[in-house]
């Protein structure tokens, strides 16, 4: 059964804040879901992997790369300022408002 | 007039040409069912307050001489679609008043041929789930039965079509989450061949496996909703033009041949299940079709495949939800904290589940074993499954093993939840077009239950799909 360190360590890879309870039961969760998917250790592939742009693909994988230049159709996002600025959580003088990173002078 | 929400889309597409009825008086009966029947079904999160506005308006652009199959018809649209200017949550309270900036691709089509978006339905939050029951508001019940699950994640989709509070539905499907409720519920559900409909403006779940995709009440419906919303889009770069069956794969001469893969159906399904399966089987028989036994050997493992890839790929695309720019905000100590808290807090139990086993797949020490082995494992499924359709046109397997099951029974189990899923995600690993068409009923505890039959076909060739659900109509 994986460990709560390893839990806890996922947590905060995550970044997803755990009580005891919530801990405890992904700790049976996680193992038990990692014993059912653990079947496919015993794929043998015979091929390339999925998102290789192999010629015998089935799906023939293709570069869709463009310039990057303006599209001919605009800036689907114009004009659509006042709407990102409304949903930001805190706002001042059309600014959104977070937490200082910086804390010292480095 | 009464029951015009009983209309297919393509009947009231025909009266609305005609002048018998209008946009308005087929929103009017959906908005009398829908203040009868979503009380209790829970199916719309929201109805929009301008639906006879919209309405309105469809009835004003078909006397200006436009027409178009969907001009005036309601839809429902699951809660994970952007529309612009109208709330989007995917049923999650991190989302709780987000407002969206832009429609998404498939809404901006269908604004354009005239639909009319009736409310946003409920689903699973963030489509994590198949019944419904992890939405942060409320379960959807299955209309034919409210004591049980309407399926999901796209339950409240499914639900409303078929309670005929709205003549159509946008779902999204993942792992069967359009097949799967459509299964339960009695309708029709396609999921796209992936990059025949565009992403742009869905709510990602997992990237490499979502489409967008119609419920409808019949196959003829589904085909003009999928029609509408398909094609090449530049703001979606895994988008196609899917003009059809791609020349590899060999049913462009549609061999009227389906595969069953017989060994995945000894045992699991209910016997009364099977038995529907297999009379639909008799009826493609009677219309033509040669019916022979395949073998998918690595179908069986694909659940496995899948709960390795999706949760990877969900732990990606949820890291935008940190409450600086939309969403939730909870401040904790620290910047860290901050993320912490409002994530914990934001999202439900099934959603910070599948955010963890993604992390732990993807996380160092274990990325080759797990994520490593299982796109290897969903490439050769997907060559398994080219191959088998270079003989067949269609695979055809019931789409769940069970009818719906009652409120509750599995949300203690998330393994049990998962296995739901077990016929339906293999199409959403290997990309190929799936649909699920009602297969008749089945009787638990007295109630007639709806069961789904799903066919699976070559990758950009819906048309064999829509051929044959026709004929099981």
């Amino acid at each position: 059964m994986i460990s709560r360190e390893e839990v806890l360590q996922l947590a905060l890879l995550a970044r997803l804040k755990l009580d005891d309870k919530e801990v405890a039961g992904l700790q049976k969760d996680i193992s038990g879901i990692l014993e059912y998917v653990g079947q496919i250790s015993a794929v043998q592939p015979q091929g390339e992997t999925f998102l290789s742009d192999s010629k015998d693909s089935p799906f023939g994988s293709r570069n869709v790369m463009r310039e990057d230049s303006p599209r001919a159709d605009g800036d689907t996002m114009a004009g659509k300022e006042e709407a990102l600025r409304t949903a930001f959580p805190k706002k001042e003088n059309n600014y959104n408002v977070v937490r200082k990173i910086i804390q010292k002078d480095e | 007039m009464a029951n015009l929400n009983k209309l297919t889309i393509t009947e009231a597409g025909k009266k609305l040409a005609a002048g018998e009825i209008t946009s308005v008086q087929l929103v009017d009966a959906c908005l009398a069912e829908i203040e009868k029947r979503n009380p209790s079904l829970n199916a719309y999160l929201e109805v929009f307050a301008d639906v006879r506005e919209q309405a309105q308006k469809a009835d004003a652009r078909r006397a200006a001489g436009e027409s178009h199959p969907l001009l005036g018809i309601p839809l429902a649209v699951k809660d994970n679609i952007l529309i612009e200017g109208r709330r989007a949550g995917a049923a999650s309270k991190i989302l709780e008043n987000y407002v969206a900036s832009y429609d998404a691709t498939v809404i901006k089509k269908l604004k354009d041929a005239g639909a009319v978006f009736i409310g946003r339905t409920n689903m699973d939050e963030f489509a994590h789930g198949s019944s419904t029951e992890n939405s942060a508001y409320g379960p959807t019940k299955n209309p034919h039965d409210e004591s049980r699950v309407p399926g999901g994640s796209s339950g409240g989709s499914a639900a409303a079509v078929a309670a005929h509070m709205a003549l159509g539905a946008l779902g999204t499907d993942t792992g069967g989450s359009v097949r799967e409720p459509a299964s339960f519920c009695g309708v029709v559900g396609l999921k796209p061949t992936y990059g025949a409909v565009s992403r742009s403006g869905l709510i990602a779940m997992g990237s490499s496996l979502d489409q967008a995709g119609p419920l409808a009440r019949t196959v003829e419906d589904a085909e003009l909703i999928f029609n509408a919303i398909r094609g090449n889009d530049p703001l979606d770069s895994t988008s196609i033009e899917n003009k059809g069956p791609t020349l590899a794969q060999g049913s462009q001469g549609r061999t009227l041949k389906i595969g069953v893969p017989r060994k995945l159906l000894e045992k699991g399904i209910d016997a009364d299940v099977l038995q529907q399966f297999e009379k639909s089987l008799d009826t493609l028989r009677a219309k033509g079709y040669e019916v022979v036994d395949i073998e998918l050997p690595l179908a069986g493992l694909a659940l496995a495949v899948y709960y390795v890839i999706m949760p990877a790929e969900v732990s990606a695309n949820l890291a935008r939800f940190d409450g600086v720019r939309y969403g939730l905000s909870l401040k904790g100590e620290s910047l860290i904290d901050d993320y912490a808290k409002t994530r914990g807090d934001g999202f439900g139990a099934e959603v910070r589940r599948r955010i963890m086993l993604g992390t732990y797949v993807l996380s160092s020490g274990y990325y080759d074993a797990y994520y490593g082995k299982a796109t290897a494992a969903r490439a050769q499924l997907a060559r398994e499954v080219a191959g088998v359709l270079e003989n067949v046109c269609l695979i055809a397997t019931p789409t769940t093993t069970t009818p719906a099951a009652k409120l509750g029974e599995k949300t203690d189990d998330p393994l049990a939840m998962y296995l739901m899923d077990i016929f339906t995600v293999t199409a959403n690993l290997t990309g190929n077009p799936a649909i699920s068409v009602p297969m008749g009923t089945v009787t638990r505890e007295g109630k007639e239950l709806p069961a789904g039959l799903q066919l699976t076909a070559a990758h950009g060739d819906e048309q064999s799909l829509f051929v044959a659900g026709k004929l099981l109509q």
